[in-house]
Formats: structure tokens, sequence, C-alpha cells
């Protein structure tokens, strides 16, 4: 359990900075740091578990059938890691409660962090490779919202787009990998799947499984080609450059191959493709880093370069380079850290980060520079820093790996990148700390507050520390780490300052003394530099996406253009050629006896088939279409009425109705006629395929019709469970809001979002350039008595009676036709009746339900109801009844389904009233103000909370009526 | 039942109520094949639904009443919503058809100091005072 809390913890926490930057900053950062640290606190608790040996686990079903469980790990690898990403993350929670700006929202700032927190150690103790993947994605989901968190950046917005899409693919191509890594290994828990290395290296899956894989952690890790994303994800606020982008989110990749390294390492694939990938990265982000300016951009490329010499490790194979990768991961992620920090530092002070404005900051801000300058040497690789130890071991295992068919070359590229790395560390140093100060820095720097160099501080003492005292302080952990590796074989080398002068060592000294002699030669190779080419990642990936897009869209243009005749005259001649293909074989007249025809059976048919005829001639008048498809539905609605489906038939006939009002409310705003504007051999290929179709639909009709059900049907089982298992006698309405509660939940929330969309479609009308449409709208004559004294009085008796019948039927329903819905629908056709009758405005005004909040209420009462049922151990929407005694009437049943079915219920009069009054709400916006008062009674002030509803100019209130209210 | 003669009026009564409405249907539907103008032809539905339907729903209470001896009050409930609907229904098909109509056909006066309420604001202004001042006529 606890092992599972440590990554919930930070998820959990997550809602508390938001809430909690309303009582100040510092208790804000605190309470984030609280939480960090709690799951720190958890953590080491497992230490003495660990460091016996022990693997602990943890273990939840979540999703048995996928092979998804909620289980956990944790061993000395996963610990190494956890370890790291907690304790760094109390160092940055600190820094970035000095670094960000009173301006900047700080609640979200710490919950993104604390949700990468969540995801980045979920990903270092997944048992279950499915719920690694998971985590690997939030890991690029919170890094996407950390990245553009200056949203008002549009460089912050490209970066974090970038890294997404980067990391983000990778991830798809890691789950497909990890996927068949699973079928081959016969397990989705990583413990089982590291057991399985001969399995998985005999499978002739191993090379996708190997590419996958490493397209996920290549991505991830910036490893080249892919490496173009994290630079521009330095646009981040410092504190996530030095958190996410160098200490431990970039890690991941390196922490997946060490996690799979029992299991893939050790082919020719496996050393060709990462200890090559790392080698030039390392090579070609390094060179690049000496010339970068931009201080986070310097130490970007530079981190790049440090993932690739990890990578490189990873990819020899052999148990001491996997040592040494373990080693340099910790050495890095401290030295990195705080040098990150430092670049955040000069920002912050010095308003630049530009490395050719600054120079001479160790006499201004001598903390700051003396630590900066101590973990430049780190990652140059000086002694007595970590960062020598680990290039050391480095140089060592590089010194004996052959590439190319020669000894030569690997280390000759090795020691070239260490070159690099010397020189870009001095340049981090000498050109902006060393040197004469200087007078025009945008913003005289001083040394920051204690809580922002604290944290450096303590990670530059880490670094000078684990230089000095390697094995004591370091080498238990590395050790340990190790060994769950290379799964056991504990590799020899020791973690000392002075092995002797090695070979290694002389490799160290050529880097330095080339080092600096490139840095000193710096301007002329700037220029040098400058003159030749160099491809410009940028402008090449947003090229690649405008590409894709730019393909995506003349795909789907092709496929659907805006044209909804062709669309459907392609889908229907697909469907056509599919079943011309597979033969005609199904349709043909059954064996079921046919029922004599009655006549009104006969006259309905003929109805329908004369009202479908009239529709496709007279569609071109959209008033008359409009009504004569309702008369279609009001045939069908017959039809139920004849064939005894009641409910079906009252559920035909308000839809229709509301239908029809709606259509006419849209009607409204689009021209009288539509214009004829296919050509006649259009219209004809048209005919064709419609009539093919009609035929074709018809034709498997008539075969359903004539024929028996092959299997029995369902209907049975719903008509004899209908009263003991739902406790109604209407059993269209039990197999609504009970045997199939699930899809009516599913469907009045589709509903719920289609009136919200619809909504916000039509609010767009009244801002821009929509709104001066709708002003200049040439109006039809209008009759002066709009809402004439008749229908208002007339609609206004019936409403009260509507209403009661709407809720007679929302109650009979269980039992008799009716139900939620068509009551729904009843009330809402009441409620629309006044709206025609009185006009927008006056009902408007009487309406105190915002029907949005109907919707929301109806949806949750929905779900609450089915939730409520696991109060008492059932599945979800179980539903119960029971007999009450009501005083007045009597005997009453009442189930929780009834409950249900108000949620169904509110949400259909919220939905057609939000239609229905935004649509009229157009109108009105288009109504010229005539000050002609509803006929009746006077205007109130309009009481809703609802601002815009007052842009609608006042209707003056007569004076005689006035007095009387 | 008393007697035999009751039934027998009874059966009676019904059927003459029946012929009626049905009459009055019938007469109600030619006047809407036949009659020329829209507003003549309006006539002629309205008559069918109050008088027609009207008789036959009376048939329909009064054959409850006599065969099963119960008052039937669907009927009433009937014409109710008939009485309502009807008259408004009529009253819009008459207004649509007024405003189609204007550009070519001439509306007959109206008689009274204002014009026709579906034109003339005066009309339909809810102060009686004002909209029968002369000068707001036509």
């Amino acid at each position: 359990m606890n092992l599972a809390l440590i990554a919930l913890l930070p998820f959990l926490g997550a809602v508390l900075p938001p809430l909690l930057i309303r009582s100040g900053r510092n208790v804000c950062a605190l309470a984030t740091g609280a939480v960090t640290a709690l799951a720190l606190a958890l953590l080491l608790v497992q230490a003495p578990a660990v460091f016996r040996g022990e693997v602990v686990r943890a273990s939840f079903p979540w999703l048995p059938q996928a092979g998804l469980e909620a289980s956990f790990f944790l061993d000395g690898f996963g610990f190494f890691f956890a370890f790291l990403i907690l304790a760094i993350g109390l160092l940055i929670v600190t820094y970035a409660r000095f670094y960000l700006s009173r301006e900047d929202p700080m609640g979200r700032f710490y919950a993104f962090l604390l949700l990468f927190q969540g995801a980045m150690v979920g990903i270092v103790l997944s048992d279950n490779v499915l719920l690694l993947v998971i985590f690997w994605e939030l890991t690029s989901l919170s890094s996407f919202l950390l990245i553009g968190y200056w949203r008002h950046l549009p460089e912050g917005r490209q970066g974090a787009r970038m890294a997404l899409v980067v990391t983000g693919a990778g991830g798809l191509a890691l789950l497909a990998g990890l996927l068949l890594l699973a079928q081959v290994a016969g397990s989705y828990e990583l413990t089982t799947i590291l057991t399985r290395a001969e399995a998985v290296k005999g499978s002739e899956l191993y090379l996708p499984i190997l590419l996958l894989v490493l397209a996920g952690a290549f991505t991830k890790s910036a490893q080249f080609p892919f490496h173009f994303w994290l630079p521009h994800a330095m646009a981040a606020p410092t504190p996530v450059s030095a958190y996410l982008h160098s200490a431990t989110m970039v890690k991941a990749g390196l922490f997946l191959m060490g996690r799979l390294w029992p299991v893939l390492s050790g082919t020719e694939a496996w050393f060709l493709i990462v200890a090559g990938t790392g080698l030039l990265t390392m090579l070609i982000a390094a060179w690049i880093a000496i010339f970068k300016d931009d201080l986070k951009a310097l130490l970007a490329f530079s981190t790049v370069s440090h993932l690739g010499l990890v990578t490189m490790l990873l990819g020899l194979g052999t148990g001491t380079a996997a040592l040494a990768a373990v080693f340099h991961v910790l050495n890095h992620a401290s030295f990195k850290a705080a040098l990150f920090m430092t670049a955040g530092i000069v920002d912050h002070e010095a308003h630049t980060r530009d490395a050719r404005r600054l120079g001479g900051l160790l006499h201004l801000m001598p903390i700051t520079g003396t630590l900066a300058i101590l973990a430049s040497l780190s990652m140059a690789g000086i002694p007595p820093l970590n960062g020598f130890l680990s290039k050391e071991l480095m140089l060592e295992e590089a010194l004996h790996t052959e590439w190319g068919g020669t000894g030569r070359l690997f280390p000759i590229l090795a020691v070239l990148a260490a070159t690099c790395s010397v020189a870009y560390s001095f340049r981090y140093v000498t050109h902006v700390f060393l040197g004469p100060v200087r007078d025009d820095y945008p913003h005289r720097p001083h040394d920051p507050p204690a809580g922002m160099w604290l944290p450096v501080a303590l990670l530059v003492a880490a670094v000078v520390l684990i230089g000095i005292l390697a094995e004591p302080v370091a080498g238990p952990l590395v050790r340990l780490a190790a060994e769950a590796v290379t799964a056991g074989a504990a590799p020899e080398a020791t973690l000392k300052l002075w092995h002797g002068v090695t070979p290694a060592l002389v490799a160290s000294g050529v880097a330095l003394f080339a080092g600096l002699v490139l840095l000193a030669a710096f301007g002329p190779i700037v220029r040098l530099r400058e003159a030749l080419w160099r491809p410009e990642a940028k402008r090449m990936f947003e090229a690649t996406v405008e590409a894709v897009a730019t393909g995506a869209r003349a795909v789907s243009e092709a496929i659907h253009d805006e044209r909804l005749q062709r669309m459907v005259a392609w889908t229907l001649a697909a469907i056509l050629a599919v079943g011309l293909v597979t033969g005609w074989g199904g349709i043909g007249t059954g064996e079921r006896p046919g029922l004599p025809v009655a006549p009104l059976g006969l006259l309905l048919w003929a109805g329908a088939i004369a009202a479908a005829l009239a529709v496709a001639l007279f569609h071109h008048q959209r008033l008359l279409a409009l009504i004569v498809t309702s008369v279609v539905g009001l045939i069908v609605s017959l039809t139920f009425v004849w064939f005894s489906a009641p409910d079906l038939a009252l559920t035909q006939l308000s839809v229709e109705i509301v239908t029809t009002v709606l259509l006419l409310l849209a009607l409204n705003y689009l021209p009288r006629e539509s214009p004829r504007e296919s050509t006649p051999a259009r219209r004809g290929r048209d005919v064709a395929i419609a009539a093919v179709a009609g035929l074709g639909v018809t034709g498997l009709l008539w075969a359903i019709l004539t024929s028996d059900f092959a299997i029995p049907t369902i209907s049975t089982y719903h008509l004899a469970e209908s009263k003991p298992g739902g406790g109604g006698t209407n059993v269209v309405n039990v197999i609504l809001v009970d045997f199939r509660g699930y899809d009516t939940l599913g469907e009045i929330i589709v509903l719920g979002i289609a009136a919200l969309a619809i909504f916000a479609v039509l609010d767009s009308t009244f801002r821009g350039t929509a709104v001066q449409r709708l002003r200049t709208w040439s109006h039809e004559p209008e009759a002066a008595d709009r809402h004439p004294m008749m229908l208002v009085v007339a609609t206004r008796i019936m409403l009260p009676l509507a209403l009661m019948v709407g809720i007679y039927i929302f109650f009979r329903g269980h039992n008799q036709p009716g139900g939620g819905f068509i009551a729904g629908l009843v009330v809402g056709v009441a409620l629309i009746v006044q709206y025609m009758a009185s006009g927008w405005a006056w009902a408007r005004a009487r309406t105190r339900i915002d029907y949005h909040a109907l919707i929301g209420f109806g949806v949750f009462v929905a779900t609450a109801t089915g939730v409520g049922s696991w109060l008492f151990d059932r599945p979800f929407l179980t539903s119960n009844y029971g007999y009450f005694h009501v005083p007045l009437l009597g005997e009453v049943e009442l189930a929780t389904a009834m409950l249900f079915d108000l949620g169904v219920f509110s949400t259909v009069v919220g939905v057609v009233m939000l239609v229905l009054a935004n649509m009229a709400r157009v109108a009105a916006r288009a109504e010229p103000q005539t000050g002609v008062p509803t006929a009746m009674d006077s205007v109130p002030e309009p009481r809703l909370a609802d601002e815009r509803i007052t842009t609608t100019a006042p209707v003056p209130v007569p004076e005689r009526t006035r007095q009387e209210a | 039942m008393s007697g035999a003669l009751l039934p027998w009026l009874g059966e009676l009564l019904v059927t003459v109520l029946l012929l009626a409405g049905s009459f009055f249907i019938v007469v109600g539907s030619w006047g809407l094949l036949r009659l020329p103008t829209f507003m003549q032809r309006l006539h002629g539905p309205t008559k069918a639904t109050t008088l027609g339907v009207g008789g036959i729903l009376i048939a329909s209470m009064l054959f409850f009443l006599f065969t099963e001896g119960r008052l039937s009050v669907h009927e009433l409930l009937i014409t109710l919503f008939l009485f309502l609907t009807a008259p408004v229904s009529a009253y819009m098909l008459a207004k649509a058809h007024l405003h189609r109509a204007r550009l070519d056909e001439e509306v007959p006066p109206t008689g009274r100091p204002v014009g026709w309420a579906t034109f003339d604001p005066a009309a339909s202004d809810p102060d009686p005072d004002r909209s029968l001042r002369p000068d707001r006529a036509p």
C-alpha cells in the first residue's frame, strides 16, 4: 500500500496548491514541499528492505481483462531514481518559491509540478508495463503544461507543443513496443519480464521490440535525431528546466533502457543502436553547446550531450559500464540541476542570460558565482569533483570498445566529446562569472535571497562530497542500483579518485588541454561556424508538422468535403458497392406467414409514401418541406399507435413537435428557398443512387420482416424480468431506466453536450461580425400585434394543465406508458408554447431556472443514482423498489429507477429549453424594438443573473399598467 | 335501465346526434374544398370541429350513459381542448393569410376607427383610450 501511496501522494497533493494560494505564497510552497517530503519519507521507510536486497511489491487489480494492474515494485534501481526525483523535487520547490514573480500564478505551477512528480515516481515504481506507459504519457502531458506555463509567450507555447508531439509520439511507440514485449515474455509484470531474457532475445520480434522501445526512450531522453525538442523546452521557467529537463524527466528514457537492460542488452543490435546513438548525441550536442549564447540553451545542449553519454554507457552492455551509467545519472542530476538554478539566478538578477552581455559576475554575486564555478568544473570533469569520477569511468570503458572494425574510433570520438564538454563548461565559467565587472548589465546583479541559493549550495555540496568521498557517500546506493540494472551481475569497479596513471587519465588530460585551446580560439571558430550551413531543427520540425497537417487536410477534404450531398452519395455508393459484391443472397421472402392488410394500415402506408414523395418534390421550398416532413413523423406516430406501442407513439409525437418548432426557428435565419445548384447530370446520379439504395433497404426490410428470428430475442427476457427485476410493468420504461440504464446515461450526457455545443455556437453570434449582420438583417413585414391576446391567454391557461400532464406521465411511467423522457418533452412543449405566444423576453424574464444548471442537475442525479448502488455493494445502476403508503394517494410504488428517470427528465427539459431559448434569443436580438408590450401584463425587470439578457433593450412599460401592478 | 323505451330512445338520440355531427363534418370538408377564397374556406373546418365533433362527442357521452350507466367525462375534456385550440389556430391561420395577401389583395375596411390589429399597432395597443382615438385610423 505504501508503495502505491508514494506515487499517488503527489497526485492527491496537487489539489492543495491551487486552494492554498489564497493563504499566501509561503503556505502554498510549504504545502507542496510537505507533500513531496511526505512521499520522500514514505520512500525512505522502505530503504532498509531495499538495501537488504529485497524487492518490495504492491499490487491492486485495475483492468485485469486488459492485463492492466496497478502493481508497483521497488528495487535498487527504482529506489535510486525515486530518491533523486523526490529529493531534487524538494529543492526545486524551495527554489521556485523565490524564483516565481508575484504575477505568476503559483498555485497552478505547483499543481503541475506535483502532477509531474507523481507521474515520474509512477514510472520508476511501476511493475505493470501498461501502468508504466500511462505514467510515461502523464509526464509528457505535465511537461507540456509546465513548458507552456507562461502562456503569453509564443516560445513557451511552441516549445510545449513540440515537446508534446515528440515525446507523445515516442510514448505511443513505447506502448507498442511494451505490448509486443509483454506478449513475447508472457506477462505484463516487469518483475516477470526481466526473468525472461532468453525468450525475448531469441524471439523474432526482438528487433521490432527493441526499435519501438528505443523510439520511446530516445524521444524522451532527447537522443539524436530527436534531441531538438529539449532546447526549445527551455522556454519553461528555470525550476522546470532544472527539474524536468535536466534532472528527472529526460532521464526517464535512460531509466527505461536501464530497466530493460537485462532483457534487451548484450546483442549486436543493442550495441550498435544504443551506443552509437549515444556517442553521436554526446558529440554533436557538446559541439553545439559551445556556441550557444543563451545560458539555458548552452545547458540544454550540454544536458543532451550528457544524456548521450549515459545512453552510450548503457549501450556498451557491460556491468561496469552500467555502473558508470548509474553513477553519472546521479552526478549529472546534481551538477546540472545546480547549474540550471544558477542560470536562473543570473537571469533573475541581471535580467539577461545572454553570455555576450555578461561577465565578471563573480565579484557582484560571490556566493552564486562560487557555486556555479564548482558545478561547472564538475561538468567539465575536473578532479576532485564527482563529474570527474564518472567521466573517468566512461573514458575507461570507451577505450576498451571496438566500433566500426577498429578499437580507435570509439575512444577518439569520446575524447572529442569530452573536449567540447570542457570547452562549454569553461565558457560558462569565464564568459559569465570571470573577467572584469561590466557597467552595461540590464540590471545590476547581486546575490539572491538565501532561499534561491541554498538549494544550489546543497547540490554543490553533494557534488564535492561525492567527488571526494565517492565510495562511502554514493557507493552503496549506486552499487545497489547498478546491481538491479544488471540483474545481479555485480560490477567490480570501485569509485575512487586515484586509480594511478591510467589511459583514461591521460585521455582526460588531453581533453582538458584541447578544450581550453578550443575556448581560447573561440572568436575565430564562431566566425567559421557562422559561415557554414547549419540545419535548423525548429524550422525543419515546423515544416514537417505543416506538411503532415496539409496532407491530412487534403485527405480529409478529399473524403469529406463540405458538401453533404457528395458525402451522402459516396457513403451510399460505397454501401451499395459492398452489397453488390457480397451478393443479394440475404434478400428474399422468408418463411414467416403474412398478416392480412388492414385498410387503415394501407392508408397510413399510402400517406407516408405520398409525404415522402412530396418532400422530394418540394424540398426547394424549405417551409413546405418541413411541414411535409412532420407529416411523415405524425404518420409514424400513428403507426406506433396502431401496433400498440403507446410509449413510442407518445415519444414520437412530442419529439416531432419539438423538432418542428426548433427547425422553424432555425429556418427563420435561412433563405426561404434553396437555390437550384446541381446540374441535371448530378441530379440524375443522385436519383439513381437514392432509388437503388431505397430499393435495397426495402429488400432488406422485407427479408427481415418476413423471416423468423434465427435466435431467440432478448425481448422475452425483458418481458419476463420487467416486473420481478425492475419493479415496473412498463417494459419500455424499465428497459430505458434499468436494463439498459447505462446506455440511457450515456445518451443524456451526449444530449447535454450537444445542447451546450449549440449554445456555444449560437453564443458567438452575439459577438463580432455576426452581431453586425444580425442588426442589419432585413425583416419580413411583421404583425403589429406580435403577441396576440387570444394566443397568449390560451397558452397561459394551458400551461398548468400541460405541466400537470407532464408530471402525471412522469409518475405513471414505470408501470404504464410514459416516463421521464416523454414527460420531459411534454413539459418542454408546454414551455416552448409560452415562448411562442408571449415572446422570448417575456418568457425568459419569468424563468428562474438556469437551463445549464438543469442539464447538469439531470446528469448528476442520474449518475448519483447509479453510484448510489455502490453503497449497497451492488454494481453500478442496480435499481431497487418498494411499496410505500402515502397519505391521500394510497399505496405507491417507489423505485430508485424513478430517481434515475428524474435525471433523464431534467436533462431533456434543460436541453430542449436551452436550445430553444438560444435560437429564440438570436431572433430577439434581431427583432426591431417596437416597444409594444405583451398583452395582458406589465413587464417585470429581468431578474436573471445572466448579464446578457439585459442587453436587450428594456420594453417601456406604459403608465397605466405600471399603476395596476 | 327501467324499460325498453329508454334504450330505444337513447339509441335514437345517439344516432341523431352522430348523424348531425357527421353531416356538419361533411359540410365543413365540402366547404373547404369548394369555397372560393381562403377566408371563406377557413369557415369550413372551424364549423366541422365545433358543431360536427361536438355532436359526436355528446353522442359518445350519451352512449356510455345509456349502455354502461356511467358518466364519461373524457368528452368534456376533449371539448375543452377543441374550444381552446380550434379558434386559436383559425385565428393564426387568418392572420398569416392577411400578411401573405396584403400585397395583392385588398383587405376590406374594419368599420372601426382603427385598422386590422395585425397591421395597425394602434389596434393592438393595450391602452384602449389611445387606440380608439380617431386620428390613429389608417
